[in-house]
């Protein structure tokens, strides 16, 4: 047994990012679509349907780039995390947003066409052995099928059913989405810029993500150091009662070590609902509970209460000279493992 | 299939028709998983229905990896550890192939920019003529 799928989980920080969220879109296509015409003085006079295909890729430009500033920050700065903890309705209406941008430029470039308008976008230009003159609409167009799979693969459903490596490997497309959207860019509407503003901004953004990606990829790999095949975690005593610390395994896997009183347990960090963070939720009577959905699991175990189903993974825990070694070979899902003391507790007893 | 009627079939025509049948197989395949197949492999479906047509753009558009999944999860072939790693390690080396993809693809628009010329003003280099 365990929840039942629902389309959406509310709660009222979900409504809060939401309502942000689309008030924070819809201030961006005003000031761009109502504005702009004064205030950003394009060159040349250009039309409504040219105007909005604008709008909306801009809009969908700045929210990738938002996006994807949100995962690494929230790896280098936990005060982020709630940022991160739905942005998948942040993707969605980014692909949405997309889709617009799509919809504008179809039925205004290629609506005049003489074969059809979806031919059209592949067959206009074919100068693919070349930079100048590089056929950006492909790279759009992969850019947005992309986004669609991603936002069409964010619901609940398909972490659980694709399995956390299938669906992480899938949302690695991610990536190369981004990368094609700034040659989309780079190679499409910026090609005509006579004001470098736009360029200096995508550039800017663009730079930023790689940065930041860099940066925590860099951060997570020296803070993974390895002593004897077990992996260093941290001084016991840095670990508040009820509280975890998260260690990245050398696998890339992460664990998290709770504190429970006198004792210390580690359990995957991974819920096996959806992968939420374990290790930042607290532990009451040794159960811990996800900060996402709410998912709980004893951390002795790995298990969650009755009537519930789930179980994750658990590892062996060892201390030496107060400071805490983890074991990186997980135990099967819902194995028992006796809790260690904590040196903290003994000292302070 | 009017488009046929010429004797040369274009690449782009043919990767529209694909595309066209890839939504019509993916469509099928919607229909039967969401119908019966949902409820036999995974028991938080079981009388769940609201959620399912959010389901539908998914299987669209990778129902390759559907039916994958459902075969797998039917035949019972999985190893629970292999559910429990995803591969985060890939984190830093993609982070640096992100970078060097970004870093590329603006090299290559500012390369080849061509209003630069455009920005400085026209200047008259003869007295017009009498």
């Amino acid at each position: 047994m365990s929840v039942k799928y629902v389309p959406v989980q509310w709660n009222r920080f979900k409504w809060g990012y939401d309502a942000v969220l689309l008030l924070g879109t819809g201030l961006f296509l005003w000031v761009f679509i109502d504005l702009a015409p004064g205030v950003l003085s394009h060159e040349r006079p250009i039309n409504p349907q040219i105007h909005n295909a604008r709008a909306f890729g801009a809009c969908a430009f700045v929210m990738l780039t938002v996006i994807l500033c949100i995962g690494p920050l929230a790896r280098l700065d936990r005060r982020f995390l709630p940022l991160l903890y739905n942005r998948r309705h942040f993707g969605v209406l980014t692909a949405m947003v997309a889709l617009s941008h799509f919809y504008f430029i179809l039925n205004w470039y290629f609506a005049f066409s003489p074969v059809d308008k979806f031919e059209a976008v592949l067959s206009a230009n074919t100068n693919f052995n070349q930079i100048s003159g590089f056929p950006f609409e492909i790279l759009g167009v992969f850019a947005l099928i992309s986004l669609l799979i991603l936002s069409a693969t964010s619901h609940d459903f398909w972490m659980k059913f694709l399995t956390p490596p299938v669906w992480k490997r899938l949302h690695y497309l991610i990536y190369p989405t981004y990368a094609a959207v700034v040659g989309h860019v780079m190679l499409g509407t910026l090609q005509d810029q006579h004001n470098q503003s736009f360029t200096i901004i995508v550039i800017c953004g663009a730079a930023l993500v790689a940065i930041l990606h860099v940066t925590a990829g860099l951060k997570e790999r020296i803070q993974s150091t390895k002593t004897s095949g077990w992996t260093k975690v941290g001084l016991a005593s840095d670990i508040d009662d009820g509280r975890a610390r998260i260690a990245l395994l050398p696998g890339g896997d992460r664990v998290a070590v709770f504190r429970h009183g006198d004792r210390l347990s580690a359990i995957a960090n991974a819920c096996a609902h959806q992968n939420g963070p374990l290790g930042e939720g607290r532990i009451l009577n040794c159960l811990v509970t996800c900060p996402w959905h709410g998912f709980q699991y004893n951390v002795t175990n790995g298990q969650s209460p009755a009537p519930f189903t789930e179980k994750i993974p658990t590892y062996n825990l060892r201390v030496e000279d107060g400071v805490v070694f983890v074991n990186p070979a997980p135990n099967a899902p819902g194995t028992f493992v006796e809790p260690v003391a904590s040196p903290l507790a003994e000292s302070t007893s | 299939m009017a488009r046929y009627e010429s004797p040369i079939v274009t690449i782009e025509a043919l990767v529209i028709d694909i595309a066209g049948w890839w939504l019509i197989v993916g469509a099928i395949v919607s229909g039967a998983f969401l119908s019966f197949g949902i409820d036999r492999i995974d028991e938080d479906a079981r009388g769940a229905y609201a959620f399912r047509p959010l389901l539908i753009p998914a299987i669209l558009l990778i129902w390759p990896l559907v039916l994958w999944r459902w075969i797998k999860i039917e035949a019972r072939s999985e190893e629970w550890l292999r559910r429990y790693q995803p591969p985060r390690a890939a984190h830093l080396p993609l982070a640096i192939l992100l970078a060097a993809g970004l870093g590329f693809a603006v090299i290559a628009g500012l390369s080849v920019q061509q209003t630069w010329p455009s920005q400085f003003a026209p200047e008259r280099l003869s007295e017009v003529a009498q």
